[in-house]
């Protein structure tokens, strides 16, 4: 079945995220500059850029937990800054899946940690939150794995299973900081199906930071190229990826890019 | 037989009862919160606070005034100092802890001079002497105890996800500071209702060696947790039981037992 990006066009674009004049300093000196874009209901956003270019700080920023010196955020039309409905966003850290081994916690019970937030601070956990965790883990593919221990998963198992916590609130987008790391190729590609179905079948916003620039021209509707300067493009047929990508990796970039291997219909084709 | 029936009649005494439902009481309390320390990786700040209430053990003393509510203050005066020197950033949270851990326990010495020497009342709060809680000890101890047990059940979900992952936590709207300082004069009220039963000096062994041990064990949160309490509770129960038959020191008795489950739950997971 061909991976597709129609989801963006199927529904009336909302927009998510609005992002104005934004600018963060990090040690006195200026990480993102003059940053202005959208982010619409269903995009599928790989972010890109060099190491030290700021796409860690620009998530982080989205998040309100980094502060900015300039500019403004609006989240589902709200400013950031008095925005309380949290749980209708998702983040999975750069490195999550490095924790401690031992951590004595298994699958189940971290994707609960997934359902505590402020709404049922001093509660426990209802039926329905547990129904929950078990449906995600089912989505995810993990339910065989959901009484081990987090310390005894695989690296792909790990990353799915970090998903699940972050889906597990059901949230409407979910920003994911470079979870792809060290990981091999077969269980890359079940993770990106994973995410395409995410995106298209529940209609998911997501905003991917990664280095696996053909997965971002093969599998994601929109390129955000980060590097002080953060640049949108939406990805068609006719976009040239090397172009947008030397306006944040420089102008002796190179980036070979096969667009008959991609199994993808562009929305304009 | 006769030992057997003398250890029966054991139970039938007063101090016994005491003793042996306090001792539980402080056992539960510390190793639920000693899990939360070692997964926080935190562990020596109990060993700090312990400490540092000893300065309010002797101004108790000093002042005529029954110690453990002058401990009481002095530890969450610790609790305070620790979170605001590593708030603003003054120490990291090792050197904090042994700031407060050198200050109070020399506020301790210099009040002891000052008084001319404590009796042996002194040693009781330093090494502990369960077998003699009275009423009075033993109702402090449970008012505290089950204030500390029932707190850290309405809000252990939320620590849990503190300790696991703080960003993500802060992310979901959790009040992390506030989870934290909560947590940290939790852990100094254990540490105070802990000091009579067990002293000064071994009330991190029954912070820490009840959740290592069930640590090795490899089970889920809930199982590492009940396991905990259930070393802490076996350890305590054995200790104060040896020690009145073979009369020697309880605390010792009750850190040797855990010690003990420590060395075979580790060999388990060693074996395993």
């Amino acid at each position: 079945m061909l991976d597709s990006i129609q989801s963006s066009s199927r529904k009336e674009k909302t927009t998510i995220l609005e992002v104005s004049n934004l600018e963060v300093d990090r040690s006195n000196s200026m990480v993102i500059e003059h940053a202005s874009f959208t982010i619409n209901q269903g995009d599928y956003v790989g972010v890109v850029g060099p190491n030290g270019g700021g796409k860690t700080t620009l998530i982080l920023a989205l998040l309100n937990i980094l502060p900015r010196t300039k500019g403004s955020i609006r989240l589902f039309g709200q400013d950031i800054e008095s925005f309380s409905k949290w749980e209708k966003v998702a983040y999975v850290p750069q490195h999550a899946i490095n924790f401690d081994p031992h951590f004595p916690l298994s699958v189940r019970e971290l994707v609960a940690l997934g359902r505590v937030n402020r709404s049922n601070l001093g509660r426990s956990l209802k039926r329905e939150d547990w129904e929950a965790v078990d449906e995600v883990l089912d989505f995810m593919g993990i339910s065989d794995v959901a009484q081990k221990r987090i310390g005894q998963l695989s690296g792909g198992q790990k990353q799915r299973v970090f998903v699940a916590k972050a889906l597990v609130r059901k949230p409407e987008i979910i920003l994911l900081d470079e979870p792809t790391v060290g990981v091999d190729a077969e269980t890359l590609e079940k993770f990106y199906k994973k995410l395409s179905d995410l995106n298209v079948e529940k209609g998911i916003t997501i905003l991917l930071v990664t280095h696996d620039l053909t997965a971002v021209f093969c599998r994601m509707s929109k390129v955000m190229c980060v590097n002080r300067l953060i640049n949108v493009s939406e990805i068609t047929a006719e976009l040239k990826p090397e172009e947008i990508l030397r306006q944040a990796y420089g102008e002796h970039f190179h980036f070979v890019f096969h667009r008959h291997q991609c199994k993808r219909v562009f929305k304009d084709e | 037989m006769n030992e057997l029936i003398d250890i029966f009649r054991l139970f039938g005494f007063q101090f016994f009862q005491n003793a042996l439902l306090g001792g539980i009481i402080a056992a539960l309390a510390c190793a639920w919160v000693g899990l939360f320390l070692i997964l926080r990786k935190e562990a020596m700040i109990g060993d700090g606070i312990a400490h540092t209430a000893f300065g309010g053990i002797a101004l108790g003393l000093f002042l005529g005034i029954n110690p453990i509510w002058t401990a009481l203050l002095v530890s969450v005066l610790a609790v305070l100092g620790i979170s605001y020197m590593r708030r603003k950033g003054l120490a990291q949270s090792d050197s904090a802890i042994a700031v407060m851990l050198a200050v109070g326990f020399s506020a301790g010495l210099i009040i002891i001079s000052l008084a001319g020497g404590f009796n042996v009342e002194l040693f009781s709060f330093l090494f502990g002497s369960i077998l003699t809680i009275d009423q009075t000890d033993l109702i402090i101890v449970s008012i505290l105890g089950i204030s500390t047990i029932i707190v850290l059940g309405i809000f252990y979900k939320e620590l849990l996800s503190i300790t696991f992952d703080e960003e993500s936590a802060r992310l979901m709207g959790i009040p992390v500071r506030l989870l934290s300082l909560a947590f940290n004069l939790l852990v100094a009220i254990t540490i105070v209702l802990s000091i009579k039963v067990i002293g000064v000096i071994l009330v991190v062994a029954l912070l820490v060696l009840p959740a290592l041990s069930a640590l090795q064990l490899n089970l889920s949160f809930k199982g590492t947790t009940l396991a905990a309490i259930c070393f802490g509770v076996v350890s305590m129960s054995i200790g104060i039981l040896l020690s009145a038959i073979y009369n020697v020191a309880t605390s010792g008795v009750i850190v040797f037992t855990a010690a003990a489950i420590f060395l075979f739950t580790a060999t388990y997971r060693k074996l395993e």
